[in-house]
């Protein structure tokens, strides 16, 4: 039997859900109108006024928000409620530029608790598990929102934050933690680690895990799911919206369900910044209808992906967002290509390496260069160097009819390349460094 | 059929891959009797005959590396001109391909040891018995 958090919510007919929407929406621009000069700036530029704005059908009037504006707006300039109201503060990695620090009132961090209790829920959580947060806790939304949902839930929550993972899976094995949550990264070392302590799923109570913070693919998915005995859940979110939780999995485990009744979905066309019908594959954009301290309207994730509003086997109405293709930023274009790292994975998961690698991109005499340094199969190892090298020519093959174009493959030494214990760094754009 | 076992690790073509290697080696105290180093410019496989296989192994995948062990036939001939290039002739007239092949030193100075990897050791060995060309045991190996 599937279990709800919010019932009420999460099955709502389409309908109420419009008219809930709608209802939020406008009292959420006039909210930022009154209170956000960077946002009234933009909206007077378009010339656009609050009372324009009647219900979500007219949401598309509203400017957009992106990264850039963000870092201008830094530290205050997006913040629609007095300090004094705020309670606490969270931030991105900051790894492509300035960090970006966002605000909660006590109602917002109850709001995201929520959306991260739906998520547990959809997991199978109940008060009767024991939910290991390996997520990093700290600045990083990870670790904090999901402990915030795993205490809304009534899980016994142990908040381990990511690193030391001999200890990790001790603590899983003497504690009996049924769902893990972590970075997906994170959990396939943690399942390589304990084969490697001579242990087996069976050693270990996990039933789910819930994994996010990075894209990963379906491959990876399975091969965690195997190595660790757990269903695998996606869930998604962002600093800039609030932290995971803003779109999670079912347990059918085909795309994440949103929050809509928090963040409104759109999705457009990432040139001309038109709305693209469902269907289509787009840049994600969300406007935030409950959040007060940071409310972010039309924000551009750079996320890019596909929503579907078809019937749900789970029973929940709320709209699906496929997962992400790779965030754009983590979109490499080599030799006018658009290359994601995640091909690049799903061609190894397929072909029995260990989805550890890393991508190097650079130019050399105006001609791009994409270099991929994979661990070799213990199982495949030869002593004839034809041999290994036909392996490397077999992986390049299978990565060129992935990508459309030849990369070069280098095998190393089994474990060789560095475990992410959060967000994982896998390419090094050298290009970068001559421009 | 007088067939050696040959261990073959996979390094990293990095300094101090192969050193890493060998330091295992060094450590757990066991004797390298014969070793070649094949390279490509992304890693190397370090190929050697040791006093003692089985323990050999254990203690390289204990300290993770990947490890290989395959048959090889060694032989021994006199240290004069031309007889390497006979057991050659010997061997490709019968149509025995040689992967790769190494030479090693024996206690004799007046022969010379070689290793030499084929796909098919059974006949290999036959061709060699046929030529009269001594080869060598594991037992010989470890006496020398």
């Amino acid at each position: 039997m599937e279990k709800y958090w919010n019932p009420e919510i999460e099955c709502m007919s389409r309908e109420d859900m419009k008219k809930l929407q709608d209802e939020r929406l406008v009292a959420q621009v006039k909210h930022v109108y009154d209170n956000v000069k960077y946002y009234r700036d933009l909206m007077d530029k378009k010339g656009v006024k609050p009372e324009d704005i009647k219900d979500t059908e007219d949401l598309h009037k509203l400017p957009f928000l992106s990264k850039a504006d963000l870092r201008d707006a830094y530290p205050y300039g997006l913040l629609a409620k007095p300090l004094s109201d705020c309670v606490r503060i969270h931030s991105t990695s900051g790894t492509t530029g300035k960090r970006v620090v966002a605000f909660y009132t006590q109602n917002d961090i109850d709001m995201w608790d929520n959306c991260v209790a739906r998520a547990i829920t959809a997991a199978g959580g109940t008060k009767d598990d024991v939910c290991q947060i390996a997520y990093g806790f700290g600045l990083f939304t990870g670790g904090a929102g999901l402990n915030g949902g795993s205490h809304k839930v009534g899980c016994l929550t142990v908040p381990m934050s990511s690193g030391n993972t001999d200890r990790q899976i001790t603590f899983m094995q003497d504690l009996g933690a049924t769902i893990l949550c972590c970075t997906p990264s994170y959990a396939a070392y943690i399942g390589e680690t304990v084969h490697e302590m001579g242990l087996t799923p069976d050693d270990l109570k996990l039933k789910a895990g819930i994994f996010g913070a990075e894209p990963w693919t379906e491959e990876m998915r399975r091969s965690i799911e195997k190595s660790l005995g757990l269903k695998a859940y996606d869930i998604y979110g962002l600093t800039e919206t609030s932290g995971p939780g803003v779109a999670f999995e079912c347990s059918e485990q085909t795309g994440m369900h949103i929050n809509e009744d928090n963040f409104i979905p759109e999705i457009i066309d990432p040139e001309t910044g038109e709305v693209l019908p469902e269907g289509e594959v787009g840049e994600l954009v969300f406007t935030s209808i409950t959040k007060e301290a940071f409310p972010l309207l039309r924000y551009r994730t750079r996320d890019l992906c596909v929503l579907s509003r078809k019937k749900c086997s789970c029973g929940r109405t709320l709209i699906k967002m496929a997962k992400p293709m790779g965030r754009s930023d983590d979109m490499m274009i080599i030799r006018g290509v658009n290359v994601f790292p995640s091909q690049i994975e799903t061609v190894l998961i397929e072909q029995g390496y260990s989805p550890n690698y890393i991508i190097e991109v650079d130019r050399v005499n105006n001609s791009d260069t994409l270099d991929i340094s994979v661990e070799m199969n213990p199982e495949q190892f030869s002593d004839k160097v034809k041999d290994m090298q036909k392996q490397e020519r077999a992986l390049a093959d299978a990565m060129k009819l992935m990508i459309g174009i030849n990369p070069k493959v280098h095998l190393v030494s089994p474990k060789s390349i560095t475990r992410s214990e959060g967000k994982a760094v896998r390419v090094i754009d050298k290009r970068k460094l001559h421009d | 059929m007088a067939n050696v076992k040959q261990i073959s690790v996979f390094v990293d073509n990095k300094p101090n891959q192969a050193a890493g290697a060998m330091r295992v080696i060094k450590e757990n105290g066991i004797n390298l009797r014969a070793l070649s180093l094949a390279d490509t410019a992304d890693f190397g496989i370090v190929r050697f005959i040791a006093n003692d296989t089985d323990k050999t192994v254990d203690i390289l995948k204990a300290a993770g590396y990947a490890v290989n062990v395959t048959e090889v036939v060694a032989i021994s001939i006199p240290d004069t001109p031309g007889q390497l290039s006979r057991v050659l002739d010997a061997l490709g007239n019968d149509n025995v391909n040689v992967e790769y092949m190494y030479s090693f030193l024996g206690t004799s100075d007046r022969a010379v040891s070689f290793v030499i990897r084929v796909d098919d050791n059974a006949h290999a060995s036959d061709v060699l018995t046929k030529n009269g060309i001594i080869q060598l045991t594991e037992n010989d190996i470890a006496e020398m």
